[in-house]
């Protein structure tokens, strides 16, 4: 498709213009912590929507139960820190390994079948790792929820000493670091073969498997980085905000927003979920929850039925070229 | 020590139980079969008929049995503006595009039910239904065997349907051959309609069994979408009588769990089922081999 005199960007000039305006962005709002709180929640939501996106946008496989990668890196975390000790930084890298081994849970019996399983087997694996929050109370506390959970040690950086728990700027830039190491994890990943491969399981998963993709190996390990990656960010969420419960670490709103930021940015990018989930963040916050306070949410759901009906590309999916693969283009 | 009397009721409650299960799913289980579209907003219009009886019955005092034709209609209703505004138009491409349409269907409807009625547990509460019959120490209520019978005279009427009916054999068609049916002159589209429309009506018939022997709030219809894939998968895809079975299977091991292990691992159960199923039968107890 030609748009002659059209201004297109390709994915890399778009995703280096997001940083930019990332790393600015608190200058821009004269470091407000009110303001600055809002987009580190952008920040974290970003980075769980480019892992989402790797899976459903690259790979062709949606996810409806994102939440529970989210959750089981939030609780994994504040234990390993809380009840043995660990420090925060190790912990949050197991968190991660936790939540791919609730992908391996999911992935290996769902994806040898073609068609919806796999959705809908991950969003009940988010419903039971709820509940298993809920009542294994000797390890969770329960639906009460963890208290005082420790923030991030801090530490020193070209004779700047970084701290997290008081200072918002500074969990800022680490949000945005994680989102950045997310980004280039995607980024590599969709280069590389393995990337190759999962865009032809999404485009047909019968003639991929015709031509040697191993189609089960390459879903879950799309699935692996995904649920690396989101696990990791609800590690970093939970020493954040210094608690957790079920209720808040597997809220449905992980399932649900990577995916509305993802479509509304552009599914077709990897960039775009990020963008996307700064956009409806800042909707949510300052437009939706005026008008409805208790139902907000039916925008997102408004949303995701027009998006995908009416402009299934997304926000940037016309203004960004699609990342060519290798020596094909 | 657990009883003979305990182990008989809980697996008769169960038997019960799993009966009104194959209607919570059938909307589900049908457009599956004949679309090969699940309805992410399956369990929000099951709801949906819930709230008609519940405001029915707290406004007028009308008895939840004589609503279940405006709850049907209404979410009957609800599933053709969908069909008509969204679905059709993207009807025929990849099949994450319906999912995560019907998906954002169901968060739109959860939260505007939340925005309007609130987050409250509500139940339709009748004397009749709480009545309770002994059988020799065995209690089951008078509410519990009315969505009973009532659950299955709608899977069998269903069955009936698609096997006597023209319009039946033409919706069968159309699930096994989709060119071959339009080729013979089934107007294919028509029948998409139809079958969408019907799961929704299924499923608003659903909503008042569920509101007068559980509860309903706007938050649950997800874990009804959920129990219902479970079972679809359980009996097979396209095997309607089959949800009976499936249905009674998932509601015994239900209740067995809550008796012998603990309550709230009830819906452990039917997930670790699923998964089993998955391994090993993936084309589920009734279903033709995938």
């Amino acid at each position: 498709m030609k748009h002659p005199g059209a201004f297109r960007l390709s994915e890399e000039s778009a995703a280096a213009l997001v940083f930019a305006a990332v790393l600015l962005l608190p200058v821009a709002i004269s470091f407000n912590p009110y303001y600055l709180s809002i987009f580190i929640s952008a920040l974290i939501l970003g980075a769980v929507s480019i892992a989402w996106n790797l899976l459903a946008g690259v790979c062709g496989q949606v996810s409806f139960g994102h939440a529970g990668f989210f959750g089981i890196g939030a609780y994994v975390s504040a234990i390993l820190v809380m009840k043995a000790g660990w420090n925060p930084y190790p912990a949050m890298a197991v968190a991660g390994l936790a939540g791919v081994a609730g992908g391996l849970l999911i992935g290996v019996p769902a994806f040898r079948l073609r068609g919806p399983y796999f959705a809908l087997a991950i969003l009940g694996f988010a419903e039971v790792m709820k509940l298993l929050a809920l009542n294994l109370t000797e390890l969770t506390e329960g639906s009460q929820g963890i208290f005082n959970v420790p923030p991030l040690p801090a530490f020193q950086a070209g004779g700047v000493v970084v701290d997290f728990y008081i200072s918002r700027t500074s969990n800022y830039y680490f949000a945005a670091a994680l989102m950045l190491i997310v980004y280039l994890a995607a980024y590599l990943l969709r280069r590389s073969n393995t990337g190759l491969a999962m865009f032809a399981v999404h485009g047909d998963e019968e003639t991929a498997a015709g031509i040697g993709v191993p189609v089960l190996r390459t879903k879950i390990a799309a699935l692996s980085v995904s649920a690396f990656s989101t696990a990791l960010m609800g590690a970093f969420y939970t020493h954040y905000v210094h608690f957790l419960s079920p209720d808040t670490a597997f809220d449905g709103s992980w399932s649900v927003m990577p995916i509305v930021g993802s479509l509304f940015g552009g599914m077709g990018t990897l960039i775009g979920p990020g963008v996307g989930s700064l956009v409806i963040t800042g909707l949510d916050e300052f437009v939706f929850k005026r008008f409805f306070e208790t139902g907000h949410k039916l925008f997102f759901g408004l949303l995701l039925a027009v998006v995908i009906v009416w402009a299934p590309l997304g926000l940037l999916g016309k203004k960004v070229r699609k990342i060519p693969h290798g020596e094909n283009e | 020590m657990i009883s003979t009397n305990t182990i008989v009721q809980s697996l008769l409650s169960g038997v019960l139980e799993g009966g009104n299960y194959a209607l919570y799913c059938l909307g589900l289980a049908f457009v599956f079969g004949i679309m090969r579209i699940i309805n992410m907003a399956h369990g929000e219009f099951v709801v949906l008929g819930g709230y008609v009886a519940y405001w029915l019955l707290v406004m007028w005092g009308v008895n939840p049995l004589l609503s279940l034709p405006l709850a049907a209609a209404i979410a009957g209703g609800t599933a053709l503006v969908v069909y008509r505004v969204f679905l059709q138009r993207i009807r025929t491409t990849a099949e994450l595009n319906t999912l995560i349409l019907t998906f954002g269907i169901g968060i739109f409807l959860a939260n505007l039910f939340l925005q309007f009625w609130s987050a409250d547990l509500r139940s339709i509460d009748v004397d009749w239904a709480q009545r309770p019959l002994s059988l020799g120490g065995i209690y089951i209520s008078l509410g519990e065997i009315a969505a009973f019978v009532l659950s299955l005279l709608c899977v069998l009427g269903l069955h009936a349907f698609l096997l006597k009916t023209k319009t039946g054999k033409a919706i069968r068609v159309t699930a096994i051959d989709r060119d071959a049916a339009a080729l013979s002159g089934i107007d294919v589209e028509r029948v998409d309609l139809l079958a969408f429309c019907i799961g929704g009506l299924l499923a608003g018939l659903a909503g008042p069994l569920l509101g007068m022997l559980s509860h309903l709030n706007p938050g649950i219809g997800i874990g009804v979408t959920i129990k219902a894939f479970i079972l679809t998968v359980l009996a097979g895809i396209g095997s309607i009588p089959g949800l009976i079975a499936a249905g009674m299977i998932l509601g015994v091991g239900e209740a067995m769990t809550v008796t012998f292990i603990n309550s709230s691992y009830r819906e452990l159960f039917g997930f670790g089922l699923f998964l089993v199923i998955l391994l090993i039968r993936p084309s589920g107890l009734f279903g033709r081999r995938v």
